[in-house]
């Protein structure tokens, strides 16, 4: 029976595990991974394709696929091809996730259950949209649910738009079949046009006919390059870190100044009439010589440029998700059934999820290179990190699966609100200026961050305390006592954490402001961690507060770190607000809420609990009430 | 006595204490959306009571805005902490290796209480821009304000007598320090929108003298602001007296600068120039600004670095030196600290931010004696607690 609960467990993890890779997969005769490896500049760093085309379509869509009508699945890269080199083709995919088309007020476009509209779809609505867009109000913070769908698809079509013409320019299917032939005559065109040009403005004759279509083609490019998303076109080498990338219309411009074109330009030119005609071999050739380019022109960055490629196929960070699940799920039914057997599979797998966490924290770090935390997306991925982590260490310690449990729980929550954090973009950007500093990102910043880990693990342990208190007949006495001990050492940690991690930030901000301490929301919502946990820690020395409101403390430490974490970024006054926001308030409410209930239960009168644990307390109260009554008769 | 000595150093008012700062913390966070961090601060963290509003401009602010919270204010709840917390190792701590932890966290906590109340008091901040190619010897308060009696017949120097605006009480008649002149404030606004006379609107003004009469400008009083990136019009009508002879009213205010042409009071034998400017604080040494940048991330608006390569000339010349001033990398000189705050006039001009903390040295001392005393004890819990697990 053993074996088979391990291997039942394993079994499912493997499953977890193999499915993520597989999914990483794309099948083509086309080399797309080395399409999804050609380098771009964006947010002030170089980049792989593939991480272009997944941050549009989260922006667009809210997930990395394209399920289209015939019921294909295509990946991020496939979708993106198609859309800069077959845009017929991809016009006609569902990516606009419109949450409530019914709302729009558009007669015709909803259908019936349908979430994910087609550029074709809303193409007969642009007029509307465009007009509705001009009546919403301008602030972004302040417009209603409804304003924010209108602006979130004129936003999408703009940039669908945009990142559309980011490879050549677009036209129809004439036009891209005879990309190079375009360049050639118009490289052919600059000289001649120039004289006829320098004519006209010198008032002699000059060859009206020549003079249009040089002038074409510059109005053409000009157009372009305000319309091309992606910078593509990297500067002749030798190439300095800080230089600008171009983008295709830009340097299709600058031929005009005797720059020579880039071969970049044309590369891209031959793989779109190679993809479209359906020649792989050629696509595949010129892809190669591409790349070949970029390694030449950029040895440092390469390796750096196809791991992150890499990295994004494999969503180690999605795989631990499911993982952390999985665990729950068997410690929850450890509970029930085989508690040794499940625990101790439920630990192992615990273990593996959070070796994939780390590798994906490591793998970001390294694309970034910088310290883990740099923004509230990577900020959620460490907190959960940080949790499992500390219930790694717990459950080696007690070895009853709590530990687990909750932590899987802390790393499923903090990764979901991840997930979520990312639906905005790139979430490997750049820092700002007076972010940039290694050391104390490296300090202040990841310590804080593991004392809300640490923090929230245990509002979670205390959570467990109560539910299981006040609703499980099974939970005695020795099991309370453990759990108390696993919320006060956690709060103890936490607490360090926090204030260490408080004290950095002050210093750094004495280093760079000039003054340790200044009010700031992100400053104070520090502190009041910090007094939250000496608040519990003085109630549980001073004997002030037992069990029950000891574990209602630990629970207020959840509201007092989300508020912390995501509360004062809502505030709209502060040095620290560069994690801006301005929804998930309802989220934040929601959450307290439940905190607060679940506080109430935690201070139910003893009589309410109908664990083990609970009556025997009960039954000491009424011992002691009915000594008081007596000695006070006596 | 025994029964107050042990309230002050029980447990269960630090408890107490602590929540009510938890408490306070949070307010005072809330109201930074209405006042500006500045002002919060001085409403909560620096003052013995405050009460919350709801504000008005929440949700659901109109029928909430009758409701108010009294809460004690920094000084009040960081004394009786302190208070609390001498008591406590007064009677209750015995001196003992288990508690040497303890011991340390508090004597940090305690330095830390007491740098913030030196910080609160001494701590002075102003802004020096400077542009590239130019120099400066003083730096400029942004929020409070002097007025300044300009003497400048002297060929080489200036002498400059102020009173700081936090006097001009309407009334109140003051001597200008090292003059025969005195004053007194007729009206004194916080801030005011200050204009032209047009044909239309009324034309009330009490001035008699200076530029309000020359060039028609009148005053319109409105109220503070405490925004962060907006700053108070201070505008006084001024009556300036000779001896006992009153020579008339002037109107000064912080926006009536260089470039309106100098108001000049004339006691006979001299003549100053009257103004009211943000406080200025002068310095023995003048900072060049050799060159500013400001670098942004390759291909977008965000801002990679902003730096100013800085001379400063000391009137004692063994004191002069070359600094690089950036992000994270103030100028430490003479008890001041620059560092680069911002930039204006197309990358031209760079502002620094002078400080002047006297007891920045503190939390310095306090973090090494709390984090070596939050060591000791959470390492001995978790040691005692490694053992009672092996038994």
């Amino acid at each position: 029976m053993k074996k088979i609960i391990y291997l039942i467990v394993f079994s499912i993890a493997a499953l977890v595990l193999l499915g993520g890779l597989r999914s990483s997969k794309v099948e083509s005769d086309f080399d797309l991974e080395a399409f999804a490896e050609l380098p771009v500049q964006v947010g002030g760093r170089i980049k792989p394709l593939d991480s272009v085309a997944r941050n549009t379509l989260l922006i667009l869509s809210g997930r990395q696929k394209v399920v289209t009508d015939e019921g294909l699945t295509l990946s991020p890269i496939e979708w993106f091809i198609d859309l800069t080199m077959r845009p017929e083709v991809a016009d006609t995919y569902p990516i606009f996730k419109i949450e409530f088309p019914d709302d729009l007020g558009l007669v015709g476009l909803a259908k019936q259950g349908q979430r994910y509209y087609s550029f074709n779809e809303l193409l007969p609505f642009s007029e509307e949209l465009r007009r509705l867009y001009a009546e919403i109000n301008p602030a972004p913070e302040l417009r209603s649910p409804y304003e924010k769908q209108i602006a979130d698809i004129n936003n999408g079509l703009m940039r669908y738009h945009r990142v559309m013409h980011s490879l050549h320019p677009v036209g129809g299917a004439e036009r891209l079949d005879r990309l190079v032939d375009e360049y050639q005559s118009y490289l052919a065109t600059i000289q001649p046009g120039m004289v006829e040009l320098r004519k006209q403005q010198a008032g002699e004759e000059f060859d009206a006919a020549l003079l249009k279509r040089f002038i074409t083609f510059a109005d053409d490019y000009l157009k372009l390059s305000t319309t091309a998303y992606l910078r593509v076109v990297p500067p002749p080498p030798p190439v300095e870190l800080l230089e600008d990338w171009k983008n295709i219309g830009l340097e299709l411009l600058d031929v005009m100044k005797d720059d020579p074109l880039s071969p970049y330009v044309t590369s891209y030119a031959s793989l779109t009439m190679a993809y479209r005609s359906g020649d792989a071999e050629q696509f595949n050739r010129e892809v190669r010589e591409l790349r070949e380019r970029f390694i030449a022109d950029f040895p440092g960055d390469i390796s750096r440029v196809h791991y992150e490629r890499v990295f994004n196929g494999l969503q180690p960070f999605y795989i631990s998700m499911q993982l952390y699940v999985l665990i729950f799920l068997a410690v929850c039914i450890s509970w029930l059934r085989w508690p040794k057997e499940l625990a101790k599979a439920a630990f192992w797998v615990l273990v593996m999820a959070f070796l994939i966490h780390t590798f994906g924290l490591l793998s970001r770090m390294y694309i970034q290179g910088r310290p883990p935390v740099t923004n509230l997306y990577s900020s959620a991925v460490f907190v959960g990190w940080g949790a499992v982590l500390l219930g790694i260490l717990i459950e080696k310690f007690f070895k009853n699966g709590i530990g687990a449990a909750m932590a899987s729980l802390v790393g499923f929550c903090t990764l979901i609100i991840a997930h979520h954090l990312a639906m905005t973009g790139d979430t490997l950007e750049m820092m700002r200026a007076v972010l940039d500093s290694n050391f104390w990102l490296a300090t202040h910043v990841v310590i804080i961050t593991f004392g809300y880990s640490a923090i929230f693990l245990a509002g979670a342990l205390a959570i467990l305390f109560v539910l299981l208190g006040v609703f499980s007949s099974r939970f005695n006495k020795d099991t309370a006592r453990s759990l108390s001990a696993m919320v006060y050492g956690i709060i103890c940690f936490g607490t360090l954490f926090s204030l260490v991690g408080t004290i950095l930030g002050g210093i750094w901000a004495d280093q760079s402001w000039g003054r340790f301490w200044g009010w700031d929301p992100k400053e104070n919502g520090a502190l009041m961690i910090v007094i939250m946990g000496a608040i519990y820690l003085h109630a549980r020395w001073g004997g002030i507060c037992k069990d029950r409101g000891l574990m209602a403390l630990a629970i207020w430490g959840n509201i007092i770190t989300a508020w912390s974490w995501f509360g004062t970024n809502m505030l709209p006054v502060g040095l620290h607000s560069y994690g801006r926001m301005d929804s998930a308030y309802a989220w934040l409410i929601g959450f307290v809420l439940v905190q607060l209930v679940l506080t109430a239960t935690a201070l139910l009168p003893w009589r309410f609990w109908r664990s083990e644990f609970g009556q025997a307390n009960n039954r000491k109260e009424k011992k002691r009430s009915l000594i008081a009554a007596e000695d006070a008769e006596a | 006595m025994k029964p107050l000595f042990q309230f002050f150093s029980s447990l269960k008012l630090t408890v107490v204490l602590l929540s009510f700062s938890l408490i306070l913390i949070f307010f005072g966070t809330l109201d930074q959306v209405q006042y500006g961090i500045w002002h919060t601060q001085e409403l909560y963290f620096e003052s013995f009571l405050v009460v919350w509003t709801f504000p008005e401009h929440a949700p659901l602010g109109q029928h909430l805005h009758w409701i108010r919270i009294p809460m004690p204010g920094g000084y009040l709840l960081g004394g009786m902490l302190l208070i609390n917390l001498l008591a406590a190792h007064f009677t209750r701590f015995k001196m003992s290796w288990m508690k040497c932890g303890i011991f340390l966290i508090h004597s940090g906590l305690i330095l830390l209480l007491i740098s913030e109340l030196m910080t609160d008091i001494l701590a002075v901040e102003s802004q020096m821009p400077v542009d590239e190619g130019g120099t400066s010897n003083y730096s400029q308060g942004f929020r409070e304000n002097e007025l300044v009696f300009i003497d400048r017949s002297h060929p080489e120097h200036d002498s400059v007598h102020t009173i700081p605006a936090s006097l001009l009480k309407p009334g109140k008649r003051i001597d200008v320090p090292n003059t025969p002149l005195s004053i007194r404030t007729v009206r004194y606004h916080g801030n005011a929108e200050i204009g032209r006379a047009t044909s239309g609107s009324p034309a009330e003004s009490i001035a008699t003298r200076g530029a309000a009469v020359r060039m028609g400008i009148i005053v319109n009083p409105k109220p503070e602001t405490y925004s962060e990136d907006e700053i108070n019009t201070v505008a006084a009508f001024v009556e300036v007296f000779n001896g006992e002879d009153s020579q008339g009213i002037w109107l000064v205010s912080n926006v009536m600068d260089e470039r309106f042409p100098p108001q000049m009071v004339d006691n006979g034998n001299r003549s100053y120039e009257i103004a009211l400017r943000f406080t200025r604080y002068y310095y023995p040494f003048e900072i060049a600004l050799i060159d500013f940048k400001h670098e942004k991330y390759p291909g977008t608006e965000v801002p990679f670095n902003f730096s100013s390569e800085v001379k400063v000339t000391h009137q004692d010349s063994t004191k002069n030196q070359k600094a690089l001033i950036y992000m994270n990398h103030p100028l430490r000189y003479e008890g001041l600290t620059f560092f680069q705050a911002s930039f204006a006039n197309q990358d031209k001009t760079s502002i620094f931010q002078v400080v002047r903390n006297p007891g920045w040295l503190l939390p310095y001392l306090s973090v090494l004696l709390m984090g070596l005393g939050m060591c000791a004890q959470f390492g001995m819990h978790f040691f005692k607690f490694l053992g009672k697990q092996r038994r």
